[in-house]
């Protein structure tokens, strides 16, 4: 079998880029990153949403051709790297999404792509197990996870470390770990912990992504930060602190974007959230949403803003605490959320927003249909005056009813969202990532639409990562933390700063509102 | 300014970009009708009996039993259903009928509320697949097939022979006219517009649409996705009762092999006509080109003469072409 290729006579350097660039439709999205990840350390990469994290990364596993910069490893020198030399050159990646088989057994999953073949080009499944075994025991685990065992009956944290085993499977020396401990439950964590470190102590390369900075000292060497697609510095773990990494992640200027602050005081309370739970995401919530105001949700990756926000209009499996609309404990089902008047604008319009393959028309009245309806029928005319209103307010481009709503720019497609919700009149409306992926035209455009609509005495609830929008709009904010409530700033109170210190340090360090 | 609805239709879409929007939205229907033409064609070419009034009116009288189960099944399959039961439930209510005018002597009086009862067992088996399918939110393919079988068993156990004593009154339903067209036909023409009204400007034909787009997004938007379901399949069955009662007058006796195959035939029809069969998509004019393509086709056989095994061979190789060419989802990103 091959030993670990630990001493080599090379460098340390086990894979450096330099001056990456990478564009998206006229935005960049890096404009000159440098990075380098030596033999047996833990590189902790760490930036805001947005700052570039996921677009390097996939960079470096030949998702995405970069269009500028060099990438240098396994002695070579690359323009760009395609999926299968990154392989090759020994990258192995652990997402947070898993790509196990459940059905499988772990083993299988192990060596999905390269069996250990035996007689007659068939699998020889004994050393399948014994190799998965091994990788296990490399890893600490081989107690607690059995070769055979199915993938769908372990817990979250054994399947990751079948993701890892996976990886080394495949001879990954360079292991890319995207939020690992997102995922996971507090116990899990610290098995998480040692088998990174086992795996650096072998001498590889890991690069770990993490939002939480309490991890970062606790697990890596080094750590590089990320701004708007730069590199803004790479320390020593032991030469900096919190304070430090929180300033280098955010400071950046308030543009003229957002509409003026609400002229109205807040109205009477119109969602009453208490003692909210959901299972392994959140936990203990408690908020009000008054007529008029416009309340951030904000909060790094897998704080369970998204999970709240659908979780108001029913779409989560609630195990306890009490969600009231208008004083009234609410029956949560995603209909009665609707009837009620309280709806969600979701980030993911595919899946919560709009049917792609039906008109503009279709979408935007489907839920106003009982209102257009006389005598029973849906008349042409009823339905057209205002759907091709509600187009034209809300600046729809092109402004054809009968096209497909799958057809239109990710902006549109909102204010399409936006257009069917408006029409509906609800009392309250739940905004998640208002503006994820949607040019800078429209973004102001929505803004000054949720401003308006508030001031009409609407109840708004914008969850987002973005911090600019969330200081931009929000009348007040809560930080989450890992599912619960990290704390409440007011307005004035509010900072990049203030609200990254609540959302990504621990909870000693945070202030209670 | 607010616009109206007279001036978009004037102005605020340029006409010709309103019709490629048209196009688009509609190439399956487009492409089907141009079908039906070229077969038309071909089809006087070759038999100087095939482009006559009457042979044209035989078609659409022909037409009438496919049609009826295929707008049912058009309703279930936009849901992203499909429901195998229809020819079970068509041949349950004409074997009913059929023994109960046999039971009364063939009294004229009974038919007024035999139709009826005819028409209430389909509702009533279109509650049981309906109720069963948003129950157990189980794979539809599988209880409609599930139900279909039973259905099989009640049908056999009420009899494998032909049941007579049908009343002559009753076969008008098939036979009268005005003039040379059969009342039949004009109430079908008329059963299509109001389908085409249903499903395109009530509530319940949207909803059916939404849900066969996406349930999530029809719960969200405050459609009672159950309850839209099981109206889909009681639709079905109530066409498919129709259809039992239609053929009980062409034939004149309950015939226990009434309406063989005819369940695929329908979804065929439909999926020919650019109904999605995952769901959400495709419009009843759509359907009704796949009708009458599928029945042009066996007159058109039938006067030419070829042998049985061709003409499955080349309704084979049509529904292939036809939904592979659909198979790209929305032929409108052409």
């Amino acid at each position: 079998m091959t030993e670990s290729t630990s001493t080599t006579h090379s460098t340390d350097t086990i894979l450096s880029l330099k001056d990456i660039q990478k564009t998206f439709g006229g935005i960049h999205a890096l404009s000159g990153v440098s990075f380098d990840l030596r033999e047996g350390e833990v590189h902790a990469l760490v930036g805001e949403n947005g700052a570039g994290k996921s677009t390097l990364i996939k960079t470096i596993t030949g998702a995405y051709v970069p269009d500028g910069g060099s990438i240098t490893v396994g002695g070579g020198e690359y323009e760009m790297l395609t999926p299968n030399q990154a392989r090759q050159l020994g990258i192995g990646v652990v997402y947070q999404e898993f790509n196990l088989l459940p059905d499988m057994p772990v083993a299988e999953n192990i060596f999905l792509t390269t069996p250990p073949m035996g007689r007659w080009g068939l699998i020889d499944t004994k050393k399948r197990a014994q190799q998965a075994y091994k990788l296990l025991e490399r890893l600490g685990a081989h107690k607690h996870i059995n070769p055979y065992a199915l993938v769908k009956d372990l817990t979250v944290g054994e399947q990751q470390i079948v993701e890892i085993a996976k990886a080394l499977a495949m001879d990954a020396h360079i292991l890319i770990m995207d939020e690992p401990s997102a995922v996971l439950p507090s116990r899990d964590m610290d098995r998480l912990y040692k088998v990174v470190r086992a795996l650096r102590d072998e001498g590889h390369g890991i690069i770990y992504i993490s939002h939480r900075l309490n991890e970062i000292f606790e697990l890596a060497d080094r750590v590089t930060v990320l701004k708007d697609g730069q590199t803004v510095a790479t320390k020593l773990v032991a030469k900096t602190d919190e304070d430090d990494l929180v300033r280098m992640m955010v400071g950046r200027e308030l543009t003229d974007m957002y509409p003026p602050v609400s002229t109205i005081e807040p109205g009477e309370v119109l969602l009453d959230v208490r003692d909210l739970c959901i299972e392994n995401t959140v936990f203990d919530i408690n908020f009000q949403v008054r007529a008029g105001e416009v309340v951030g949700l904000a909060g790094l990756g897998g704080s369970g803003r998204t999970t709240i926000a659908r979780a108001l209009v029913g779409l989560a499996d609630i195990i306890s605490g009490e969600i009231a609309y208008f004083g009234q404990p609410a029956r949560m089902t995603a209909a009665s959320a609707a009837r009620a008047g309280v709806v969600l604008i979701p980030e993911d319009r595919k899946a919560f927003g709009l049917i792609l393959d039906q008109s503009n028309r279709f979408n935007i009245t489907l839920p106003n249909l009982p209102q257009l309806e006389r005598w029973k029928m849906i008349l042409k005319r009823d339905e057209w005056d205002p759907v091709i209103r509600a187009i034209d307010d809300l600046g729809v481009r092109p402004p054809n009813p009968e096209l497909d709503s799958g057809s239109l720019s990710g902006g549109n497609q909102q204010k399409v969202v936006l257009a069917k919700w408006i029409m509906a009149r609800p009392k309250v409306i739940i905004f998640d990532e208002p503006t994820r992926g949607i040019d800078v035209g429209a973004k102001s455009e929505i803004y000054t639409r949720m401003r308006e609509i508030s001031q009409q005495g609407v109840g708004i609830i914008m969850a987002s990562s973005d911090l600019p929008e969330v200081l931009g709009m929000s009348d007040r904010i809560l930080v989450l933390h890992e599912g619960r409530m990290a704390g409440e700033l007011s307005r004035e109170e509010a900072s990049e700063e203030a609200i990254m210190k609540l959302a990504a340090v621990a909870h000693e360090n945070g202030a209670s509102a | 300014m607010a616009m109206t609805y007279e001036d978009t239709q004037k102005s605020a879409v340029p006409r010709w970009q309103r019709g490629v929007t048209f196009a688009r939205n509609n190439a399956a229907i487009l492409l089907i009708y141009l079908f039906i033409f070229l077969l038309i064609g071909t089809g006087s070419f070759f038999s100087d009996r095939f482009l006559t009034a009457s042979n044209l009116i035989n078609i659409m009288r022909q037409s009438i039993v496919l049609g009826l189960l295929a707008i049912g099944q058009t309703a279930v399959l936009l849901t992203g259903g499909m429901d195998i039961s229809q020819e079970m439930v068509a041949r349950l209510v004409g074997l009913i009928v059929a023994t109960l005018f046999a039971a009364t002597g063939s009294n004229p009086m009974m038919i007024l509320p035999l139709l009826l009862l005819g028409t209430t067992i389909g509702v009533a088996l279109g509650l049981v697949n309906g109720l069963l399918i948003t129950r157990t939110h189980a794979v539809p393919f599988i209880i409609t097939f599930g139900v279909s079988f039973l259905l099989r068993g009640i049908n056999l156990a009420i009899s494998t022979t032909p049941i007579r004593g049908i009343p002559d009154a009753y076969l008008t339903i098939y036979d009268s006219k005005i003039g040379i067209v059969p009342v039949n036909v004009i109430v079908m023409a008329l059963v299509w517009l109001i389908a085409w009204f249903f499903t395109t400007r009530s509530r319940l034909g949207r909803n059916i649409y939404a849900v066969g787009g996406s349930e999530r997004i029809a719960k969200l938007s405050a459609i009672r996705v159950n309850r839209t379901l099981v109206w889909a399949y009681v639709l079905s069955s109530v066409f498919a009762a129709l259809a039992g009662l239609f053929l009980l007058a062409r034939t004149g006796v309950g015939d226990p092999n009434a309406a063989q195959g005819m369940t695929f035939q329908a979804i065929v029809a439909a999926a020919v006509g650019g109904i999605s069969l995952y769901g959400g998509r495709g419009s009843i004019f759509g359907t009704l080109g796949g009708v009458l393509l599928l029945t042009l086709l066996s007159n058109f056989f039938n006067l030419m003469q070829i042998n049985i095994f061709y003409q499955q061979l080349l309704l084979g190789a049509i529904v292939l072409v036809a939904v592979s060419a659909y198979k790209s989802k929305d032929l409108g990103a052409l």
